[in-house]
């Protein structure tokens, strides 16, 4: 026995020694080879035939499964209308389960990067913003251009990591919170202020900078926070002071958006007013009337908008029209790069550089700054009267 | 006499027979067949080499394969293995149900992060990091494991979660927080994570590509795996299962009861930060919602599926669940895995092989024909497209009925097909043999108008959780587990 | 003291504490007999909101249903209740009872199996968008008042159906035989069996009884907070089998005491500590432990005489 477990040791010495070495070695190849590998990985060629392939990243499946829908619905449409136009060069998705809050964690969005084929000129998304940070080494070492309709924080433009590869459709969260806070401290003139965040790095951020903006300007902000899961509020609203002039929910959401409203009303708050964030630019939100919500210029007749109802049945949630043009992005990037037959990530990677979309049906021209973002993005106000919502500020 | 007055057969745990009896009847026991076979070349086997039968293959299948995915899933297997093996200790060896365990992975990712990030400010190099977060988490554990020693069975789990959820409100809530002499900190990042982490710095080698974690991550595993071994084979590891198996037996016979708990916990905990500086770095970043409830239940899964008390096991465990979900993220892989697994499972479980031929011939016969009334009949019912693509999906299109518009009518056959999966398992004999036919085209027609639509997505996540059904229903003490004897 | 403040908190706490208070009944009860913690629980409890939910299209729906509100509502729950506790009955036919002699977390794995089962299928079937009951209008709109005291009609409700079944079932498991014959097999099972007692069927009862609250606790749900979607068993499990624990596992009265102490706990914190909302879960465990360090079997619970 003592003998067997002796020779077991040295086994397993020798083995771990053998590793080591094994590791070393290898190592010291791919290291020489490492920045080759990055840049090469960008300019392989891929021939582009008659049907050209982008990766998507979204939510597929886990608790944020209804917003990689509704952001899926918008892309797929896209694709749709492009692909009826242009019958020699069509596009088609790869689609990538991200699971965004799910038990995997950001590990299932780096997993979800790293399964894009070796065909896929571009991707849209990832969702989330903290995907965006942990899936960014995969992404830039497969030399994608990867486009977000819905990462709003501003660090991930603005600490410049990810120049040249990264953009996105969606003005952060700087622009968004500066907006906001100029409508509550400037327009409406309010001084009490309640704001709620629902833990999500989303919402979290924006109710951050809201804050310490409305602070700086004197205004008193008392501030707390909600689970994405919770449904009942009737706590929190109790607690609310019936002075609040304003109450702030950057949330995600909009059913959740809509019970709060119901709720407050219920318990006789209703007066008070109600703010949403762009998460919450919803019919389903809008169904209460009188909340505010801050959103980019969409407008309801913009011809795309009502191609887009027309083929739902009625319905149209503004949350994926980002995605919508961040998919015209890439799929402009990819016809262009492909007009010879062949592109490289690369070359798809400085078409989207170059884009430059009029009037898309953000409201606002689509041009890329150096950092990613698009310039002169801006955010509005807007008031619901019970159905849709109206543009106030 | 109702059946299940008479003795039940040798292989099943018994109520009321004591364990030296049952282990006795154990080794008594003859494995049949080809796994027998397998069973006992694996108990044959030194233990030295039951640890090359895993690691030879896993350092070299990825020298065989040029796809990147394949290292980062065989990194997050390696990632996920290594935590299990630490929850192996507290749960597994020392009986322990600790439900906050993965608030040590997540120490191990933020301390590193806060040692070695640009987001801190601090560059430490591996070597000065990893052993001052394993010490670190072990300093952590202690201080968990203390309250926790006068606790039993369901309410340690209490606790333990509430650890957990402290946890991550805490870093997701900590870049505010106001301490005393320091002034504001943004420690953790709050909800926005705690981002560019630094890269493995080990005595000069950068860790950066995955192939290199993906070494590195295989030799800690092989380091880790064979120090357990040793800590179970010692005096320590004889005292943890005989605090599992009758803690108050163990009490009697004047072990040290409380510190053979702490001692679990402080092993689990240094085992789990461990794990988590690796996670860390690999993911650049760490951020609150990776280290929630959710995680702790996959790990959970993979330590019980496997059989607690178990290491091979654990290995085991940790790729099916990270393999299957995996394997079937891409439509067409999904069709071949789908087809074959259902032609496996049906080549396994029909004997002899003159039934085999006749239910294979009997569903190929019977999917034609219905085709073919259906195409007759209501054009409508076979208009529509297959979800896949090849070679496969075309032969599919003709033998499958694919209707234009699948949504409503592929949801009913998905409930009638679990009523007749259950059914199935109801009724013996010929009409078990003639019911399966319809059966399998039923689960065929599902998975092409259902089921594939959303392989990336949810029907893995469906598949993974019917096969943990079913896994445990065939092997309860998990998959490498030791047949236990439940004294009542 | 500001009473209209400490009003609203209560009636909030016990609204949302009713709802835990039946998914626990469903967790003490099964393990009271199997000693098995059923995670599948929360999923049945989310079955059961889908089912009220197409109950009530099929009924024409929140905005004009086709018969009167109280009979819609009432067959609402009646479907709830029957599809989850059918449901339970073929989970515990399929997936525990084989491993009724196995090691006491082989069925934990199964019933996480079961759990991750059901909530996908239940985004394969019903899509990944929030179902709205949208019954805010049909029974949610009117609140009483009295100066600054609220009191809505779904608060009403759901208090007074829970009570209902929550006395409802205390009888019947105190009078019933089969109540009696649950009580005994949780009390010793083999005794039970040599009793003459079919152990089976009482497991098969017990799981029933306890799916079909758990069930109604769904459609409760869905008719005051609104949004239903696939994912929602997932945490009103945790909070339910929390529940369950202080209340002293095992036991009926306790299970409902443990639902509503825990409502009470979210909203008291929530309303009155400070940043109580975005902590309120960790008030609520912290309250747990220290009820666990004074009695450590639960409130209710029956401390357990181990034989040596």
């Amino acid at each position: 026995m003592r003998s067997r477990r002796a020779t077991a040791v040295a086994a397993l010495l020798a083995l771990g020694a053998a590793f080591a070495i094994v590791a070393a070695a290898s190592a010291t190849v791919n290291r020489s080879a490492a920045p080759a590998a990055a840049s090469s990985a960008g300019s392989k060629l891929i021939s582009c035939g008659t049907t050209r392939t982008m990766g998507v990243l979204e939510p597929i499946t886990g608790p944020a499964a209804s917003l990689g829908k509704l952001q899926n619905d918008w892309i797929q449409f896209y694709v749709n209308s492009h692909n009826r136009t242009h019958k020699k060069a069509k596009l088609r998705l790869a689609k990538g389960d991200t699971v965004l809050g799910g038990p995997g964690g950001t590990a299932e969005a780096v997993k979800a990067a790293q399964s894009l084929a070796s065909n896929v000129l571009g991707v849209i998304g990832p969702a989330g913003s903290n995907e965006v940070k942990a899936a960014t080494p995969t992404l830039m070492n497969a030399g994608f251009a990867f486009v977000s309709g819905s990462a709003t924080n501003t660090e991930i433009t603005s600490d410049g990591t990810r120049k040249g590869f990264f953009f996105r459709t969606v003005p952060p969260d700087a622009i968004q919170s500066t907006s906001v806070s100029n409508f509550i401290n400037k327009k409406l003139k309010f001084k009490r202020v309640y704001i709620i965040d629902d833990q999500e790095a989303y919402s979290t951020g924006l109710a951050d900078a809201v804050q310490s903006k409305l602070r700086a300007a004197g205004v008193t902000v008392t501030r707390d926070g909600v689970s994405q899961q919770q449904s009942d509020f009737s706590a929190l609203i109790a607690k609310i002071p019936r002075d609040t002039q304003i109450v702030y929910i950057p949330w995600q959401l909009p059913p959740k958006g809509k019970a709060f409203g119901e709720q407050m009303r219920s318990a006789g708050k209703g007066s008070i007013n109600l703010m949403g964030s762009d998460g919450l630019f919803d019919d389903a939100f809008a169904s209460l009337s009188g909340v505010y919500a801050s959103s980019f210029p969409t407008s309801g007749s913009h011809p795309i908008v009502k191609a887009f109802k027309k083929a739902h049945g009625g319905d149209a949630e503004f949350f994926g029209a980002p995605s919508y043009v961040a998919a015209q992005v890439v799929g402009g990037a990819i016809d262009r790069a492909c007009k010879d037959g062949k592109a490289t990530r690369a070359e798809v990677r400085a078409q989207v550089r170059k884009t430059n979309l009029k009037k898309t049906l953000l409201g606002f021209n689509v041009k890329f700054n150096s950092v990613g973002d698009i310039a002169g993005g801006q955010f509005g106000i807007w008031k619901s009267n019970g159905t849709a919502f109206l543009p106030v500020g | 006499m109702p059946d299940e007055q008479l003795p039940p057969a040798p292989d099943q745990p018994r109520i009321g027979v004591d364990e030296w009896v049952a282990s006795v009847e154990g080794k008594r026991e003859r494995y049949s067949g080809v796994v027998g076979r397998l069973r006992r070349v694996w108990d044959a086997l030194p233990v030295g080499g039951r640890l090359l039968v895993f690691a030879i293959p896993a350092a070299i299948f990825p020298l065989v394969t040029t796809e990147g995915n394949l290292f980062r899933y065989g990194l997050i297997t390696l990632i996920y293995a290594l935590l299990a093996l630490g929850l192996n200790i507290v749960v597994g060896f020392a009986g322990l149900l600790d439900l906050g365990y993965i608030a040590f992975f997540g120490f191990g990712a933020y301390m590193y992060g806060i040692l070695a990030s640009g987001h801190s400010g601090h560059h430490w190099p591996a070597e000065l990091a990893i052993p001052v977060v394993i010490v670190g988490g072990a300093v952590l554990g202690l201080l968990v494991g203390l309250p926790s020693r006068r606790l039993v069975g369901d309410y340690l789990a209490i606790v333990t979660l509430f650890f957990g959820q402290a946890f991550v409100v805490f870093v997701n809530n900590a870049n505010r927080i106001n301490f005393p002499f320091v002034g504001h900190t943004d420690l953790t990042g709050g909800a926005n994570g705690l981002d560019n982490i630094d890269p493995l710095n080990l005595f000069g080698w950068k860790v950066t590509t995955t192939k290199e974690y993906y070494y590195f991550t295989l030799g800690a595993f092989v380091l880790v795996m064979m120090l357990l071994y040793f800590v179970n084979e010692s005096r320590t590891g004889r005292a943890w299962r005989a605090l599992r198996e009758d803690p108050l037996a163990a009490e009697v016979m004047s072990m040290p009861i409380n510190r053979l708990k702490l001692m679990a916990f402080v092993f689990g905990a240094a085992t789990a930060a461990f794990a988590g500086t690796i996670y860390g770095a690999v993911q650049t970043g760490a951020f609150p919602g990776d280290f929630d409830v959710g995680l702790l239940i996959t790990i959970y899964a993979i330590v019980i599926l496997g059989g607690a008390g178990s290491l091979a096991g654990v290995v085991v465990a940790a790729i099916v669940v990270n393999a299957v979900p995996e394997l079937l993220r891409d439509p067409n892989q999904a069709e071949w895995v789908f087809y074959v697994g259902l032609t496996v499972v049906v080549l396994a479980r029909v004997r002899p092989w003159q039934r085999l031929v006749g239910v294979v011939a009997g569903t190929i016969a019977f999917g034609f024909a219905v085709h073919a009334i259906a195409d007759a009949a209501w054009p409508r019912l076979t208009a529509g497209s297959s979800g896949g693509e090849g070679a496969l999906a075309h032969a599919i299109g003709s033998w499958i009925l694919l209707p234009s518009d699948p949504k409503q009518i592929a949801n009913f056959a998905f409930g009638l097909l679990i009523a007749a999966v259950l059914g199935l398992t109801l009724i013996d004999g010929v009409w078990r043999t003639v019911a399966l036919v319809p059966t399998i085209y039923l689960a065929a027609f599902v998975w092409e108008n259902l089921l594939i639509q959303q392989t990336a997505g949810a029907t893995r996540f469906l598949l993974l959780g019917a096969l943990l059904v079913v896994l445990m229903n065939a092997r309860p003490q998990g998959l490498f587990g030791t047949a236990r004897v439940e004294i009542v | 003291m500001n009473w209209s403040l400490f009003w609203d908190l209560t009636v909030s706490g016990l609204t949302l504490g009713s709802v835990y208070s039946l998914i626990a009944l469903g967790y003490s009860m099964v393990y009271g007999i199997l000693k098995l913690l059923n995670f599948a629980h929360g999923d049945v409890y989310m079955i059961g909101a889908f089912v009220g939910y197409f109950a009530l299209q099929g009924l024409g729906g929140p905005q004009n249903p086709s018969v009167s509100v109280w009979l819609v509502v009432s067959l609402m729950f009646l479907a709830a209740m029957l599809g989850g506790g059918l449901l339970g009955v073929v989970i515990e036919r399929f997936a525990y009872r084989p491993l009724r002699d196995a090691p006491r977390i082989a069925p934990l794995i199964s019933a996480l199996g079961v759990s991750f089962f059901l909530q996908n299928a239940a985004l394969l079937v019903f899509g990944a968008s929030f179902r709205d009951y949208g019954t805010f209008d049909l029974i949610g709109g009117k609140t009483y008042h009295r100066g600054n005291v609220f009191l809505s009609v779904p608060q009403i409700l759901t208090i007074v159906t829970a009570l209902l079944l929550m006395i409802g079932l205390t009888l019947f498991v105190a009078r019933s035989k089969i109540g009696k014959a649950m009580r005994a097999t949780s009390f010793d099972r083999e005794a039970a069996s040599m009793m003459g007692i079919d152990v089976d069927r009482v497991i098969a009862s017990t799981f029933f009884i306890g799916s079909a609250l758990a069930g109604a606790a769904g459609v409760m749900f869905g008719l005051v907070f609104g949004q239903i979607y696939h994912y929602m068993g997932f945490i009103a499990g945790l909070k339910g089998f929390t529940a369950a624990v202080i209340g002293g596992i095992g036991s009926i009265p306790g299970a409902m005491l443990g639902g509503l102490l825990v409502g009470l706990a979210e909203s008291y914190s929530t309303g009155y500590l400070p940043q109580g909302s975005t902590f309120q879960n960790l008030y609520v465990f912290a309250l747990l432990i220290l009820i666990i360090l004074i009695r450590p079997s639960g409130i209710l619970g029956k401390g357990d005489v181990k034989k040596v």
